[in-house]
């Protein structure tokens, strides 16, 4: 399977604390990948250095094998990776017509000062025809000229994603879909975005802490801890495995037995160290919790 | 007995978006209550109307038996009320120290303070190492435990506790409702808005559903898990379990 | 030549001595910055016209009363300036708590040009020239102390300067150490949070305003004897060098602003002392050394702003608790469509209206007031791109149509090139210096885009303009700027009927390209760079490069404005024009009225134009009673209420950022919603997309604030 995004080594730090440590991760055509971690593991960071948000201090990232370590955000955007944001981040006062449109434009480069200024800048039918294409495989048709602010915040989620389709991404990142979102909200979005990613074969990397969301979503997924991968292979083994309990799950149980869960845990996770479990837990197998009801149905 | 916190017959909004409808509840003091609801339901509303943040267009909010309709946020404070609020609930650009001073020297006075702090470093004594860094640069669980600490060793009367779970760790959210639970026994009133619904149950004595701004079903947390084991709704959230009639649900206002 | 060397050292350091006490004052000004900045989040342009009140009050008390020193410092200083702030936060900050930095800083722009006139007004103080303004010091200009025999303080500096050292360390303990000092930390970064801690916020921030309204009426008397006259101007001016001081400690650091302000002093010192020298021979250096000294503080905010990294970071955090505000109606809500049919009708006819009566029955003063009024729409049309597409505040427009004024009158009269292919060249010109000038700020955004831009603009007033190459230097001032009018064909433009309807038409060529721009790819990347600076990179938009086409768009038609003023004048007439105060004016009017429209620009430019011979010398209040003579006995009303007036649609800008006429037009209709829920839901409705109509009204999604 070709690789549509390859990161390898990356270490970032912070005034001297080391935020990641030799980070290494890779995501291959069509694949749904997740990244977990305890809070203050480095995800977000790490999902920074993907995207150029932030410059790694050392590390190289490839897109579909080009080198874009150099690259900043929105050229690493140009080269097909598509994100959406924790803390929802749409163009107020817009319609979410619009919000697709500039995405198509930009995608398309275009854009050029003189062709505003004679008035060729509006929209073209083959653009709009586009959009509306998405809008139908989001299920926004309805909504498409509602101004931003009137939307729920599961509709301004399916929104970033709709904006990171025009773009055509080889892959969407997309970051902790779920938060602020209930149940039947995320469960939604989840099958809204499971099929558009069938029909459009990109790939996604999904940084979640909803343990319930990738174990149903992903099949694959990374486990950051202080700032290193400790562990790594088919999310159901890895959810399983004990190194990913004793770092991030803690006495967490499967819904169906939280009741049991009995209160003694003890407050470690954050602040001390995990020399024991560093980067040994890379599980094999052929495993594929993946079956979840979505897919049953 | 008086109340640690009653509702009633509350509206509230935010300009022309009106968002409660007539919400009428109480929480006793050492008692805890869950509020759930699916999103847009207006919990996070009621949260903000029990410590003042929004006040309320109509209706009654008292807190320990004396009315507090309309009053600032820093008199229901005054009166025992804290709010963990949703989301980041620290002041990101001044210290660990400098957050936890804050909130000790009003009640404690100057002298207060020192010991205030040892005591929040000895249960927290991951605060500690950091008192002195910003808390806009903790992590969220740290940030978390930095506003649980405030709260823990000032106990309140009542604690609003908004989201105590989002974007937190599994395992820290358990460590989080150990916090709440001790509090409990401590005798401070408990309202917790919470979407991950199996830990709320485990904590509180009783459930209150919010649909659409108003309260639809409210009834034992036993009844709850009941209700919610047979529906089989947990993986759907609450959204549905007042309006569906799938229970035999009274909407009677007994105890609230 | 060690005698030489000696005296190299020995005026190196009397230049140290000699640079400290004017050092000294920038540091008080820049400490008031930060101070202020801390304590209630507004970077506060309305600090040298805080300063000024207690300074004109002070002088008032002491040499038209006759009061003794200390009872005029009690009412100016401590009573007065205190007074002054606690209004402030009452009447006005109170309700902007949650507002933007740059919202509040346009604000205190429109205060900075209010509060003096409002003084003035109340108290019938008059600046008399040539008097002037006495210390609070007794003998304090007059007694000397030297030191090393290299130089001597007077008293006043003395003060000056020991003030300053006392202000940074008791306000730096205050703030740092002080209960009281936390409070007001809080304050700034979350009122509500604060109250949720058990602390009355506004009791916290009334203290703030009145302590830094205090620290601000003592730089106000103590600055006062260093002009020769009182005037709010100068604190004005002296402002903008305060303000690179400030920068230097990042807007956060009491002890660097110190040292930035005494560093400024010292460097400038130095260099009118060393300069001289070398500069004899060769008139390159003469010419670096006159106008060196004036761009210092310039140069020092650009080198602040472009090699300090942790400058980004000083925006602070948000309140984390902004979602409890409602939300802005008139935003979401959309302009009922009859009702903005009906005003464009009506705008329509105004304008035609006006414009045939104007060019049938006008005299010649009317046709060039309205001449006016059109070619100041046109510059008016550059704030409506760079701020109200953009989202940023410039400040030196003023200085971007100079630029276009200038280069039409260089090339006209060295080169005797047509004036209109000049204007597009002018307008050219201001393009790459927009560029150029965006370098450094396109990406610090916020405060700082107004700041650096407000930098340039006095930059350029005190500098650019000066040069013969640029203003004409020597000559034109003897001689005035001619610039002539140009025939277009058949149409002679020195008749000025003619060339209302030439400029008429240039301004309906550029508002039809504003809108174009708007609609296009460049206008709806601004727009969502505006929006998220992070939303617009996800999808490939360069912030940098947007950023940059904005300012020399901006530019360019302000250029070309400034160009058709000078045109429309036969005059460049830079100080009636485009000094950088009245550039401010514009600004600020036009985001009041409305950046984000066209027409918004054009009331704005009506406004500014015609606001004064219409409305204050009583015009149409004549008309209206029939009785051209005489007029009320009102009239003419002080046209300090302009800058009244002025103040106060500043000040409503930042509760309606959409502009006066925006507001107005859109009825401030509200959403509509079902006072109840409609029915029940179906569990099963398993689309949250689909679903939560109702749900949806409750949580704006970009607020992210949900219930």
């Amino acid at each position: 399977m070709k690789d549509v995004l390859r990161a390898a080594g990356i270490t970032k730090r912070f005034a001297g604390i080391v935020a990641l440590d030799d980070v290494s991760l890779r995501i291959g055509e069509g694949e749904r990948v997740g990244l977990i971690g305890p809070n203050g593991a480095g995800k977000t960071t790490l999902f920074n250095c993907l995207l150029g948000v932030l410059a790694a201090d050392g590390g190289t990232v490839e897109v579909a094998g080009r080198d874009v370590s150099r690259l900043r955000a929105h050229r690493r955007a140009r080269l097909g990776v598509g994100r959406t944001f924790q803390r929802i981040e749409l163009f107020p006062e817009t319609s979410v017509r619009d919000h697709l449109l500039i995405a198509e434009r930009v995608r398309r480069g275009t854009g050029r000062l003189w062709k505003d200024l004679l008035g060729l800048g509006r929209p073209t039918a083959e653009e709009t025809r586009r959009c509306d294409e998405v809008l139908e495989l989001l299920g926004l048709v309805e909504l498409a000229d509602a101004p931003v602010e009137r939307l729920s915040l599961g509709q301004g989620r399916l929104v970033e994603v709709g904006r990171a389709l025009m773009t055509r991404p080889a892959m969407l990142l997309l970051d902790e879909p779920s938060s602020g979102l209930d149940r039947a909200e995320t469960m939604a979005l989840a099958t809204t975005l499971r099929e558009v990613q069938r029909e459009q074969g990109f790939a996604i990397l999904l940084v979640e802490h909803d343990v319930e969301l990738v174990t149903s979503f992903t099949t694959r997924s990374y486990v950051l801890d202080f700032g290193r991968l400790i562990a790594e292979g088919p999310t159901g083994e890895v959810m399983a495995s004990d190194a990913v309990r004793a770092a991030y799950l803690g006495t967490y149980a499967p819904p169906e037995s939280a009741t049991a869960r009995t209160a003694t845990t003890t407050r470690t996770a954050t602040t001390t160290g995990t020399a024991t479990t560093t980067g040994t837990a890379t599980t094999t197998g052929t495993g594929t919790a993946t079956t979840t009801e979505e897919e049953a149905r | 007995m008086t109340s640690a916190l009653e509702f009633d017959d509350v509206h509230a909004g935010y300009g022309p978006f009106r968002a409660l409808f007539g919400v009428s509840l109480s929480v006793a003091p050492g008692e805890a209550v869950a509020l759930v609801g699916s999103n847009g339901a207006g919990k996070t509303t009621v949260a903000r109307v029990a410590s003042g943040l929004v006040r309320p267009t109509a209706g009654a909010v008292s807190v320990g038996g004396v009315a507090m309709t309309g009053a600032r946020p820093y008199r229901f404070a005054q009166a025992g009320v804290a709010h963990a609020v949703e989301g980041r609930s620290v002041f990101a650009t001044l210290s660990v120290e400098e957050n936890l001073t804050l909130s000790f020297r009003r009640v404690r006075g100057r002298a207060g303070v020192r010991g205030g702090l040892d005591q929040a470093y000895e249960s927290f004594p991951a605060l500690a190492r950091r008192r002195h860094q910003r808390a806009g640069n903790l992590s969220g669980g740290e940030q978390r435990m930095l506003s649980m600490a405030r709260v823990m060793v000032e106990v309140p009367a009542v604690l609003i506790a908004d989201e105590l779970s989002l974007g937190l760790a599994p395992k820290i959210v358990a460590e989080l409702y150990d916090d709440l639970s001790r509090l409990r026994a401590a005798g401070t009133a408990l309202l917790v808005v919470e979407q991950l619904v199996g830990h709320a149950l485990e904590l509180c004595d009783r459930v209150a559903v919010l649909d659409h701004g108003s309260v639809s079903w409210t009834g034992s947390s036993s009844d709850a898990r009941g209700i919610l084991a047979a529906g089989g709704l947990m993986g759907a959230g609450l959204a549905g379990v007042g309006p569906t009639g799938q229970a035999p649900l009274d909407h009677e206002k007994a105890g609230l | 030549m060690a005698t030489d060397s000696s005296s190299v050292g020995a005026d190196f350091l009397r230049a140290v001595l000699q640079g400290a006490p004017p050092g000294a004052v920038y540091a008080l000004v820049a400490l008031g910055f930060v101070l202020t900045y801390q304590t209630s989040g507004v970077f506060n342009l309305a600090f040298g016209a805080q300063a000024y009140v207690s300074a004109a009050m002070y002088f008032k008390a002491r040499l038209i009363w006759g009061w003794p020193t200390v009872w005029a410092v009690l009412l100016s200083v401590v009573v007065l300036a205190p007074l002054v702030g606690l209004t402030l936060e009452v009447l006005i900050f109170k309700h902007l708590r949650s507002a933007s930095a740059v919202s509040k800083l346009v604000v205190a722009i429109g205060l900075a040009v209010a509060l003096p006139n409002l003084f003035d007004i109340i108290a019938s103080f008059k600046p008399a020239s040539g008097v002037t303004p006495v210390g609070v010091v007794p003998g304090g200009a007059d007694v000397f102390y030297s030191v090393f025999g290299l130089y001597r303080f007077s008293r006043n500096e003395l003060v000056d300067m020991g003030v300053a050292l006392v202000a940074v360390i008791g306000l730096g303990a205050v703030f740092r150490f002080s209960p009281i000092g936390l409070r007001m930390r809080a304050v700034v970064e979350s009122a509500r949070m604060t109250e949720l801690n058990g602390i009355a916020a506004s009791r916290v921030a009334a203290f703030s305003w009145a302590l830094s309204s205090l620290f601000a009426g003592v730089a106000g008397v103590l600055i006062a004897p260093r002009f020769n006259t009182l005037g709010s101007s100068d604190f004005f001016s002296l402002m903008v060098v305060a303000i690179a001081a400030a920068a230097v400690g990042s807007l956060a650091s009491l002890p660097l602003a110190l040292a930035g302000g005494l560093g400024l002093g010292i460097v400038i010192a130095e260099l009118n002392t060393f300069l001289p020298r070398w500069g004899t021979d060769s008139a390159w250096v003469r010419t670096v050394q006159d106008n060196l000294t004036p761009s210092v503080p310039f140069l020092v905010l650009f080198a602040v702003l472009a090699l300090v990294p942790g400058i980004r970071r000083v925006q602070g955090a948000g309140d984390p608790l902004a979602g409890v505000e409602p939300p802005p109606t008139a935003r979401a809500g959309r302009p009922d469509p009859r009702r903005a049919l009906a005003m464009r009708l009506l705008g329509a006819v105004v304008v035609i209206g006006g414009g045939v009566v104007v060019l049938t029955r006008g005299d010649q003063l009317w046709v060039y007031q309205v001449t006016q009024a059109v070619v100041i729409a046109i510059i008016f049309l550059s704030v409506t791109v760079i701020t109200g597409t953009g989202g940023q505040i410039s400040l030196c427009q003023g200085a971007f149509a100079a630029i276009g004024a200038c280069t039409v009158y260089q090339l006209a009269v060295r080169y005797d090139m047509s004036v209109l292919v000049a204007m597009l060249l002018g307008g050219l010109v201001a393009a790459a210096v927009g560029a150029i000038l965006s370098l450094p700020v396109r990406r610090l955004g916020g405060i700082w885009t107004a700041i650096a831009t407000l930098a340039f603009a006095y930059f350029f007033d005190a500098v650019m303009i000066k040069l013969s190459w640029v203003g004409g230097g020597a000559a034109s001032l003897l001689r005035g700027t001619a610039v002539p009018r140009p025939t277009l064909g058949p149409w002679d433009l020195s008749h000025e009927k003619a060339f209302l309807v030439f400029a008429a038409v240039v301004l309906a060529v550029v508002a039809a390209a504003v809108v174009a721009l708007r609609s296009g790819t460049f206008g709806r990347s601004l727009i969502a760079l505006r929006g998220s600076e992070v939303g617009a990179q996800s999808i490939g938009i360069s912030a940098a490069r947007t950023r940059l086409t904005a300012f020399a768009v901006s530019a360019f038609i302000a250029g070309l404005g400034g160009g058709l003023l000078a045109i429309s004048q036969r005059d460049v007439n830079y100080g009636a024009n485009f000094t950088p105060f009245a550039a401010l004016f514009w600004t600020v009017l036009v985001v009041a009225l409305g950046s984000r429209s066209v027409p918004g620009a054009l009331i704005a430019a009506a406004a500014f134009a015609l606001f004064e011979p219409l409305v204050l010398d009583g015009a149409v209040v004549g008309w209206l009673t029939r009785e051209r003579h005489p007029l009320p006995s009102l009239f003419p009303i002080d046209g300090k209420w302009l800058f009244i007036l002025f103040g106060l649609a500043a000040i409503q800008f930042a509760r309606h950022p959409e502009g006066l006429v925006e507001y107005g037009l859109s009825g401030r209709s509200r959403p509509a919603r079902p006072d109840r829920p409609r029915g029940r839901r179906s569990p099963n409705t398993d689309s949250a997309a689909a679903g939560d109509a109702a749900a949806s009204d409750q949580r704006p999604a970009m607020r992210g604030n949900r219930s």
